[in-house]
């Protein structure tokens, strides 16, 4: 067992960890935020994508030692029903959720998109959102939603 | 060189299981005491919308608002068989179930309505805006949630209902070709614009325009997702998805090996909503999911050839097969 200390959602926590543990089994299993999806579980999908010192990063293939230290979002702390995240509510309105599987990878891509670059262009958001692959929307109204989310977040 | 061309792909299918397989959809309903609605059905929402379709139903017959309703769906504990999410047939199936199930209820209420108004027939009595009354007039009319209160509480009368409903098939006569095999049957016709690089061989679609006849749009936001969902799939059927077997084995079993389309990879979508309603659907609806893709795949073979003049006949259409319809062109072309 080793020590582990990170930040996750704002919260510090402190952990004994097998050193093996992958960073997504950690999130959900010992901290119980299942909110991060595993699809593939070997980099090529982004379904367990969470943002790390605000890069995002496949929880799959990090090491939850990888992160001691670190500051870790999860789409626990992006938003919730009550209060959520521009791009949350963005996604809600153009109707860019069907199964649902790749969505909180999706939103934290765009989170960490308009975090960096609050206007970005068409081509700019297709970059940042290619990394996380979705099989029911055809992604058209996934890009309408991220567009939608940026026009709110800079106020125009 | 980079050389652009256009295709047209239609489609005609045959939704539900088909030959005559049974194909039948069950739904329990019950107007509870405060006036909201709950709708069981085995069939299961993936994410294509099927449990918003079937709140928008109860709805719309209980002049209720979707929200009101509460669908509970897929729990073999309590919810009755509605067949699989498969066949392009549960907006039509199981939303004619959930249809007539909503109906019986109502007529029940209907008929405690009558007597409560001194109404002479149900059908005189009319649900709106949550709001139970005689048409017409206002006057004699009171929240649905107290009178459902007041039937249950005061009378023991329970809207609860229960049926189901079967698509017509027929199995085929092998003999004579004769039967029923489907109904009802979809129509889409797509348009592909694609931009063929004819020194590497790789295709770009840049856009694709999408009609589709499905009845009537019971909700025009999961129309458009489910067409917008059906091209890309399409796209990377007749691009990029190829299952490798060797021995019985898949031999790509990883997104590195089996590519699927990226945010990148999906072109413009324009889609037109065709709405010539189908009789026995839940108010002229009929299904959509799976003839969303079959267009998109002949659409861009026949816009390749319209590029570069190849026909490629095996999919995927990869730039590996392309550059030799390409090369095997050229040399058919100088050999004369
Ligand atoms: S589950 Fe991590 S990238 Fe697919
Ligand atoms: S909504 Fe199903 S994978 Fe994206």
């Amino acid at each position: 067992m080793v020590e582990l200390e990170l930040t996750v959602n704002g919260k510090a926590c402190m952990l004994k960890i097998e050193p093996g543990e992958r960073l997504i089994d950690v999130l959900r299993q010992r901290l119980g935020l299942t909110g991060t999806k595993e699809g593939c579980g070997e980099g090529e999908c982004g379904a367990c994508t969470v943002i790390m010192d605000g890069r995002t990063i496949n929880s799959c293939v990090v090491l939850a030692i990888q992160a001691h230290g670190r500051d870790i979002t999860t789409i626990e702390g992006v938003g919730n029903r009550i209060r959520p995240h521009p791009v949350q509510r963005a996604f809600v309105e153009e109707g860019a959720v069907q199964c649902g599987y790749c969505t909180p990878g999706m939103v934290l891509a765009a989170k960490a998109l308009l975090d960096k670059n609050p206007d970005p262009s068409p081509q700019e958001i297709g970059a940042a959102m290619s990394g996380n692959l979705c099989r029911c929307t055809g992604y058209d109204k996934i890009l309408r939603a991220v567009q939608r989310a940026a026009r709110e977040v800079t106020g125009t | 060189m980079k050389k652009r061309g256009t295709g047209l792909g239609c489609t005609w299918y045959g939704t539900g299981y088909g030959n005559g397989f049974p194909d039948v959809s069950s739904a329990f309903v019950e107007i509870h005491d405060d006036g909201t609605a709950a709708v069981l059905t085995g069939a299961v929402d993936v994410g294509q919308g099927s449990s918003t379709v079937f709140a928008q139903i109860a709805a719309e017959e209980l002049g209720l608002r979707p929200e009101d309703i509460l669908v509970c769906s897929g729990d073999t504990d309590v919810t009755p068989d509605s067949g699989t999410t498969a066949a392009t047939r549960q907006t039509y199936n199981t939303g004619n179930a959930v249809l007539k199930a909503v109906r019986q209820a109502k007529l029940r209420l209907q008929e405690f309505g009558a007597r409560k108004f001194s109404c002479p027939s149900p059908e005189g009595i009319e649900l709106k805006d949550g709001m139970i009354g005689v048409r017409g007039d206002p006057s004699r009319s009171m929240p649905l949630s107290e009178l459902a209160w007041e039937a249950r509480l005061l009378h023991g009368e329970r809207f609860i209902s229960a049926s189901s409903f079967t698509a017509q098939t027929t199995a085929v006569n092998l003999e004579n070709g004769q039967g029923a095999p489907y109904w009802p049957y979809a129509f889409g016709c797509q348009a592909a614009e694609v931009e063929v690089d004819t020194d590497t061989g790789t295709v770009r679609v840049l856009k694709i325009a999408a009609a589709h006849d499905l009845g009537r749009a019971v909700n025009l936001t999961q129309v458009e997702g489910q067409i917008a969902g059906g091209v890309a799939q399409g796209v990377g059927y007749a691009l990029l998805e190829e299952v490798e077997l060797a021995e019985g084995r898949i031999k790509n079993p990883a997104f590195a090996r089996y590519l699927i389309p990226t945010a990148l990879d999906v072109p413009e979508i324009e889609s037109m909503i065709v709405e010539e309603p189908e009789d026995t659907g839940p108010y002229g609806a009929k299904g959509l999911g799976e003839p969303a893709m079959l267009p998109t795949i002949a659409a861009i073979i026949n816009a390749i050839d319209a590029a570069v003049g190849v026909r490629i006949t095996s999919l995927p259409a990869t730039p590996e097969k392309i550059l030799a319809a390409l090369a095997e062109k050229q040399r058919g072309g100088s050999g004369g």
